[in-house]
């Protein structure tokens, strides 16, 4: 019973075993060998497909609205606790429900044209987390010692804006691909939409990382399953990275399972979380406060967004090769 | 049976408390009385605590005396701040000299654990010139300690009690990263903050004993700021939640409410156990070595009660300095008001710090102080405004209108080592028909000059950042030191650098009492660091066969 750094009892045992589930996603991601789907078109034989660029913008719009539902909840949280004492607070909320919901609109909209309220909430969206962010670094610096860790731990989250950012830019690159005229190659801002998608998330990615490495290390990293999200999403922001630059012909079979590894990852940090919340003075029986004070739960989907729009990414770069 | 643990032992019958656990157990291994433990640890506290766990943990039979209570800080602390008289030492003391000590809450605990279990967790290490203040600074007297070995044993400490801190350290020279996290800084430590700015000084969050983060057990601060009346979270590493429990498994055996009147001596002068007095009746246990840890008061009593024919002047006293060079630490503050809510309660009491007078040199005063944040309960709150403030009737419940808008600045600062500030026997006894302790102190010039100079500065601090209906407060010390000196002969100290005693070579003193000069920080991580080096150099000696068992 001596007070060591390493968590007890049930805890132990559930993270364990969430550990064990993480472990072996990737080592499925590392080793596996399944064929490739048969749908695939060949590598060499572009025959651009609208029903396949409608199909990588719904995925898209899955991503987004993952993303969306993360920051939704997540902010509700903080800014509950921040008892929304700047009428500004709400922001988040009501965009992150908007674009929710036209996520899901889209996720199930057949059509191959784009839809403008998607269109200008998602735009909307991606303005708001710009401008979410320059007021958290702007309550950052006002704060007495301006960018210290003591601000960028306790502060306003700096990145947490940009999670709905992200989500709003995905949403509008999603709705770029769906109007991608028959016969034509999805392209965004010049650039074939795969390799532009790809870029995004994986930025994305990094940032996300930097996020939770920022907030793992104020939380020391006192359990050993917090070095997970600061390990595997590098790896597979990397690899995403590497396919989206690189020429097409490659395998990315090995980026595929990393992105799905990382997908599974941000949906077990809810659980790690929640174990984390009841590792809080009077545990799970006082969640009414330790919910605001432990670890955010709804946080960590934000990994499993962005991995969906990498696959998304993966998707297009494989329907729609650009050499 | 009564499970009250002010008046029943908690820990017997081969068990003791779980203090993570409400009703739990944890085994504890017992020692029969009549054959000798290798050491016999008294006071549990910063100093008896670690050296309870690393003996026990190098394989030593060691049983750990504590007059004070086992408590189950889940149980048996409540947030409410007039439970908070159970943990300190409120028996009889009598208090003389030209400024009498106030003693009880603000520096003596009587707890397993010590006064570590009601401590405000400030942790902080001495800046390494004051081991030698007297040749390098040209006051007090030198430490038979080497800085840069205490750093290593600090930072032993520091990840024994997990300590939250900044993540670079502003003073002294270069420190491993605090093992935990600093704390969100409340209200109270962001006026110290900008304050501190607006004069160019430098401010750091302070290095805390409570967790920012789940540990083992203990689950992470909650900032209820009940921090003195005793930590019902567990999220405060006092000794009761850290080495205590580490020495339980280790093999040790605690006995609480176990009172130590005498250490006895034997005819070759050596010390042979301890006769103690616990459920009503004295007993005796033998022991090969005895380690006196009870702080800077109950220490030289204890020495000077155990005199007998051949030690007429009280055990360890050759050179007559048991007793002597009593220090406390100027506990000065400044308050005011601010038109914000501050809200100074939540949190631990003291969440930023300047260092800046313990490294700049340019003052015209000797030693060293620094300054934190304060918090307050209202209790304590309204006895600072009657006592120091003399406010009485509607004048104190109008100031007290004002509690969630008040801050303040509280100085630890070095008081200087004087062979007439001491602590000898009274002729009146206690309930156990031992001598109580007289305790003397007067304030000396340098003392007096470097709490005005304190004072003027913090209240500079506080019109910086716009505080109005600034008082000073000007008769508080807190605390202790001194009364069983370490140094390097012994004719001028007790013990040596092992904190071994010069007259009896297999008496110890390890605690407080051992400082020869008291620095300008809080004392609780230097007595630890020097019981884990003690620890070690026990085992060093034993090796060496320095050490006859
Ligand atoms: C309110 C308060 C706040 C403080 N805050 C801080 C802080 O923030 N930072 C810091 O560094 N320091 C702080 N201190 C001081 C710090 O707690 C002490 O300096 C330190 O604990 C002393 O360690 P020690 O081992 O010498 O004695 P203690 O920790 O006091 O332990 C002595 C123990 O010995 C026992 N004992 C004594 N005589 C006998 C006997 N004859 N028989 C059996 N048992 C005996 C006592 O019951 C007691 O439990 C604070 C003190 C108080 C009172
Ligand atoms: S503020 Fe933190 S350390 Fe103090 S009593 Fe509350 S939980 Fe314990």
């Amino acid at each position: 019973m001596a007070n060591t750094a390493s968590p007890d009892g049930a805890p132990r045992a559930a993270l364990a075993l969430l550990g064990s589930l993480t472990g072996v996603a990737l080592v499925a991601a590392l080793h596996s060998r399944s064929p490739a789907p048969a749908t695939r078109p060949s590598m060499k034989a572009p025959a651009p497909d609208p029903a396949a660029a409608n199909r990588a913008a719904r995925r898209l719009n899955r991503a987004a609205g993952t993303l969306a539902a993360s920051v939704l909840l997540d902010s509700a949280v903080e800014h509950y606790r921040g008892q929304f004492e700047n009428r500004m607070m709400y922001t988040p909320l009501v965009t992150a429900a908007m674009a929710l919901g036209v996520s899901a609109h889209g996720t199930m909209d057949q059509r191959q044209t784009s839809h403008m309220v998607r269109d200008t909430v998602y735009l909307l969206t991606a303005l708001v987390g710009v401008i979410g962010t320059g007021f958290h670094l702007y309550n950052v610096r006002r704060k007495v010692g301006g960018i210290s860790w003591q601000n960028l731990f306790y502060g306003a989250p700096v990145g947490a804006p940009m999670a709905i950012g992200l989500s709003g830019l995905l949403g509008y690159l999603s709705e770029r691909v769906r109007e991608t005229p028959p016969g034509q190659r999805p392209m965004i801002w010049g650039l074939p939409a795969g390799r532009a998608v790809g870029v995004a998330s994986g930025l994305g990615m990094a940032g996300t990382v930097g996020e939770a490495g920022l907030l793992h290390f104020r939380g020391r990293f006192h359990d050993p399953f917090m070095y997970l999200p600061v390990a595997m999403p590098p790896v597979a922001a990397l690899a995403l990275g590497r396919s989206a630059l690189g020429p097409t012909g490659e395998d990315r079979r090995a980026t595929r399972w990393w992105l799905r590894a990382t997908a599974i990852l941000g949906l077990s940090g809810t659980v790690f979380h929640a174990i984390g919340v009841g590792r809080d003075m009077g545990g799970w029986r006082n969640w009414q406060q330790n919910i605001l004070n432990g670890p955010p739960i709804p946080a960590p989907p934000a990994f499993t967004g962005l991995a969906l729009a990498g696959l998304a990414a993966l998707g297009l770069l494989e329907d729609h090769p650009d050499d | 049976m009564s499970d009250d643990p002010m008046t029943t032992p908690r820990a017997m019958r081969g068990r003791a408390p779980d203090v993570f656990h409400p009703g739990g157990w944890v085994p504890m291994k017992e020692y029969p009385q009549r054959e000798p433990v290798d050491f016999v640890v008294i006071g549990t506290g910063a100093g008896g605590g670690p050296l309870i766990a690393r003996l026990a943990e190098r394989g030593y039979a060691v049983i750990g005396f504590d007059a004070g209570p086992y408590f189950r800080p889940l149980e048996d602390f409540a947030s409410d701040e007039t439970s908070q008289s159970q943990l300190f030492w409120t028996d009889e003391r009598l208090v003389d000299g030209a400024n009498p000590l106030r003693l009880g809450s603000n520096n003596s605990g009587r707890a397993v654990g010590g006064s570590t279990v009601h401590y405000a967790m400030v942790s902080l290490r001495f800046r390494p010139e004051w081991f030698k203040s007297r040749t390098l600074l040209g006051y007090g007297a030198d430490w038979p300690l080497d800085w840069q070995e205490m750093w290593r044993y600090y930072a032993q400490a520091e990840r024994d009690l997990a300590i939250a801190g900044p993540v670079s350290y502003p003073w002294g020279p270069k420190r491993p990263r605090y093992p935990y996290r600093a704390h969100e800084i409340n209200g109270a430590a962001e006026v110290l903050a900008r304050g501190a700015e607006a004069m160019g000084y430098q401010w750091a969050e302070t290095p805390l004993a409570t967790v920012s983060a789940p540990r083992g057990e203990s689950p992470p601060c909650v900032y209820r700021g009940f921090c003195r009346v005793g930590c019902s979270t567990n999220a405060k590493q006092s000794q009761l939640v850290t080495y205590i429990p580490r020495a339980l498994a280790a093999g040790a055996e605690i006995r609480d409410l176990a009172m130590v009147g005498r250490i006895a001596v034997d005819a070759a002068g050596r010390a042979c156990g301890v006769h103690y007095h616990r459920n009503g009746a004295w007993h005796f246990q033998a022991a090969r070595n005895v380690i006196v840890a009870g702080y800077a008061i109950e220490t030289p009593r204890l020495l000077l009660n155990s005199a007998t024919d051949r030690f007429p002047e009280g055990l360890a006293n050759g050179s007559g300095l048991v007793g002597r060079y009593l220090m406390t630490q100027s506990n000065q503050a400044v308050y005011g008001v601010m038109d914000e809510i501050v809200r100074w309660n939540k949190g631990p009491p003291s969440l930023t710090i300047t260092e800046h007078w313990n490294y700049e040199d340019r003052k015209d005063f000797h030693g060293g102080y620094c300054w934190m944040a304060q918090g307050p309960l209202p209790v304590e709150w309204s006895a600072a405004l009657s006592g120091s403030r003399r406010l009485w009737g509607a004048a104190l419940r109008e100031k007290m209108g004002d509690y969630n808008h008040q801050v303040g600045l509280k100085m630890v600062g070095e008081m200087l080592p004087h062979f007439d500030n001491r602590v000898s026997l009274a002729d009146e006894t206690d309930r156990y028909g031992l001598p109580i302790a007289r305790v003397t102190y007067s304030w000396h010039d340098n003392d007096k000059a470097m709490i005005q100079h304190a004072l003027g500065e913090m209240q500079r601090s506080l019109e910086l950042v716009g505080a109005r209906d600034i008082w000073r407060q000007e008769n508080d010390t807190n605390h202790l030191a001194g009364t069983a000196r370490m140094g390097s002969d012994g004719k001028s100290s007790v013990v040596d650098a092992d904190c071994r005693s010069w007259d009896i070579p297999n008496l110890w003193i390890c605690d407080g009492s051992v400082f020869p000069t008291t620095g300008g920080v809080n004392p609780s991580l230097t007595i630890t660091a020097i019981a884990l080096r003690t620890a070690d150099r026990i085992c060093e000696l034993h090796r060496a066969g320095d050490l006859r068992f």
